[in-house]
């Protein structure tokens, strides 16, 4: 079967001329269905870009994104509904993606009134106005509860206000699943929640993709975080709009081969007093991220690699090699090396 | 480091370490609204002491921010301070804090004790470049000297490792996150001052960005020996940078002690809960768990213990009374009626589960 979301070359320009940056340069990457895929990267990496393609809120500059082995901009109008449906996002920002004027009630159900409309057909509680609305909210009491938003009753006549940011970005799960999507991205979706609901709301992510089959494409700057959700899943790093590390989770965490990743990986700040004593950091050339508008030559992050090799790194852009213990890099110069960060 | 000595006038902290630069005695601090009277910070007691950093963790409503806010006396006009005391020490003089008047207090601001607030970009005026900025915060300090503000700043800039030409001439936008961040504990190092209080230091910055600002904030701290207020939802800021750790709930410190107690001994459900909420990421994969609930509503507390309502251990006394702050080792306290508890369950099922990699 075709993966549920494939990108080839993808590329994403922003404004023209001399002002034109590339947010995102030619990457492919494949997600099969059931599977967790994390993308990695600091601010500017191109990661919420590729996730809003992915989810069809941008076209692509050039390149093709697939949804189950169908090109989308090529797509029949009834596809692409289906396709838009399918795939939801969940945003960062629950203060700011949810209507302040509607009752959780009028979220949730808004949707599923205009989803039974599309779908026409006689309901359980008969075909009238009324029964589909009587249909709408016994669905959104229960997608309250998959989302752990109990007693439902307490929550259905809350507005955004009257909720704290853990619980807001439960609304805006349940909102996505009145669709029945099978795929998700989560764009920074626990990013600004309390750490200590954090892992609850994770856990409730992940138990989707089992009861419901969701596959997810998670967004975060968050290792620590992919680390946890995506342990049996995979990582791919990105750097100025392109990626140059991927593997299964374990191994990039622990045997990580590009500079960058390995970079990234000894520089997060530990929750463990003796841990941020012993790790190592990798000295980089230089602390300053260039801009987009000027980027270096071949492997990008050249200007900042400790292991540049001169007329190499500068010259061709490195292309991602397989390597043995799964995954791919783009580092022809240390894609044998690992490194001991602790 | 010679360039590094020239830059703090006040090696004398420790021979002066007796006497806590800082000594907050019951502080409560509540904001009038409509809805009635928010308590946010309801009687800290806590010394800093010369030297060291401290590190203030807490989720978002637990009153962190409103403390350091206090300390500098820069809370919004709805809030008030009362009752408590905030008693100020420098070369054997006190000042009590709460009842300077608006002279001495721009005084105390800066001089003595200098705040780096959360938002680097809007502690910025973006009509200013940055030397004017610099050089209007030394004359409102009554220092006059141009050149000699100049030589200052133009140090303090290449100690947070900051090209000065790019830097002194700039705009606020001009400059990335990061280095907004180091011009900004630049300036408020100009003055020397004592305290450094700093707020949320990293929060928004990327994970290279927070390395640099972390390695400054450690020279700071080991080679100048400035005595650090840090405040931080982050555990892992507390981690890499503190030396002891206050942990807030619902206002209150619930567990205060040395950095190595509170994250492998913590005898307080909340401390405990939150480190059993953040993962690492060295190492093979842990299991998480997280706080059930959420934050206690500050208008209307629970009773007893204002953890009660999320907390495993809770019993029916915790519902009535309200603990206080109890020794339970070497400089380690916790305000908990079940302290032996937590330290059981941690030798029953380890500090964090762990799976192998």
């Amino acid at each position: 079967m075709a993966p549920i979301i494939e990108l080839r070359n993808v590329t994403k320009y922003f404004g023209s001329g001399r002002d034109q940056v590339t947010a995102v340069d030619a990457i492919s990457l494949d997600i099969e269905a059931g599977e967790i895929v994390c993308l990695v990267g600091e601010s500017g990496c191109g990661k919420s870009t590729t996730g809003r393609m992915v989810v069809g809120l941008l076209p692509p500059s050039e390149g093709q994104i697939l949804y189950q082995g169908q090109d989308i901009s090529a797509m029949e109008r009834a596809d692409y509904q289906d396709y838009r449906r399918a795939v939801q996002i969940i945003h960062q920002d629950p203060y700011a993606s949810l209507n302040p004027t509607q009752t959780v009630r009028q979220m949730i159900t808004a949707p599923l009134l205009r989803h039974q409309t599309q779908r026409g057909g006689p309901t359980a509680n008969g075909s009238g106005r009324r029964g589909k609305r009587r249909d709408a909210e016994r669905r959104a009491a229960e997608l309250l509860e998959i989302v752990d938003l109990t007693p439902v009753a307490d929550f259905l006549d809350k507005y955004p206000h009257q909720l704290s940011g853990g619980q807001r970005q439960r609304v805006s799960v349940a909102r996505a699943l009145t669709v029945e999507p099978k795929f998700i991205v989560a764009d920074e979706a626990v990013s600004m929640v309390d750490v200590s609901i954090r892992v609850s709301l994770l856990n409730m992510l992940y138990r989707l993709k089992d009861e419901f089959d969701v596959t997810f494409l998670f967004i975060t700057h968050d290792l620590a975080l992919a680390k946890y959700f995506a342990w049996e899943g995979r990582i791919t790093v990105m750097y100025l709009g392109r990626i140059v590390e991927e593997g299964p989770t374990p191994r990039l965490i622990t045997d990580s081969r590009h500079p960058y990743t390995q970079a990234l990986l000894g520089a997060v700040p530990e929750a463990d007093p003796e841990l941020a004593r012993k790790k190592v950091h990798v000295e980089l050339r230089s602390a300053e991220i260039p801009s987009l508008l000027n980027l270096p030559a071949g492997c990008t992050f050249h200007p900042r690699c400790p292991y540049f090799v001169p007329g190499q790194c500068d010259a061709r852009v490195p292309a991602l090699e397989s390597i043995a213990d799964g995954g791919t890099v783009a580092c022809p110069v240390r894609k044998a090396e690992s490194i001991q960060l602790v | 480091m010679s360039q590094t000595s020239d830059l703090s006038w006040h090696q004398s902290t420790e021979e002066n370490g007796s006497q806590p630069p800082l000594s907050l005695q019951n502080v409560h601090v509540s904001y009038r609204t409509r809805a009635g009277s928010v308590q946010a910070v309801r009687g800290v007691t806590l010394d800093l002491l010369a030297g060291e950093s401290l590190a203030l963790i807490g989720e978002s409503g637990s009153g962190k921010t409103t403390l350091g806010l206090g300390i500098v006396r820069l809370l919004v006009d709805t809030a008030e301070v009362s009752p408590g005391q905030i008693i100020y020490r420098r070369d054997g003089r006190e000042l009590d804090v709460l009842s300077l008047a608006e002279g001495p207090l721009r005084e105390f601001r800066w001089r003595d004790c200098a705040m780096v607030f959360q938002s680097a970009l809007n502690a910025f005026n973006p009509v200013l470049k940055v030397w004017d900025q610099v050089w209007d915060t030394a004359k409102a300090h009554n220092w006059n000297n141009r050149s000699e503000v100049r030589e200052r700043f133009l140090d303090l800039l290449r100690f947070v490792q900051l090209d000065p030409d790019r830097v002194i001439d700039a705009y606020a936008h001009e400059l990335s996150g990061g280095m907004r961040q180091r011009t900004l504990l630049a300036i408020s190092l100009l003055l020397d001052p004592q305290i450094l209080i700093l707020d949320e230091p990293t929060t928004a910055l990327d994970i290279l960005t927070q390395r640099t600002i972390i390695d400054l904030l450690r020279r700071l701290k080991e080679d100048l020996h400035f005595t650090m207020l840090f405040i931080s939802h982050d555990l892992a800021i507390a981690a890499e940078l503190a030396d002891r750790v206050a942990t807030m709930y619902a206002g209150q410190v619930v567990e205060l002690g040395p950095v190595s107690e509170i994250f492998y001994r913590p005898r307080h459900p909340y401390s405990l809960g939150l480190i059993r909420a953040v993962p690492t990421v060295t190492g093979g994969f842990e299991e998480l768990s997280s706080i059930p609930g959420s934050p206690p509503d500050l208008i209307n507390l629970p009773s007893g213990c204002k953890f009660h309502p999320r907390c495993p251990f809770a019993s029916e006394r915790c519902s009535r009374e309200e603990p206080g702050l109890e020794r339970v080792g070497d400089n380690h306290f916790a305000a908990c009626w079940h302290t032996d508890a937590v330290q059981e369950d941690i030798e029953r099922n380890g500090l964090r589960g762990r799976r192998a990699a």
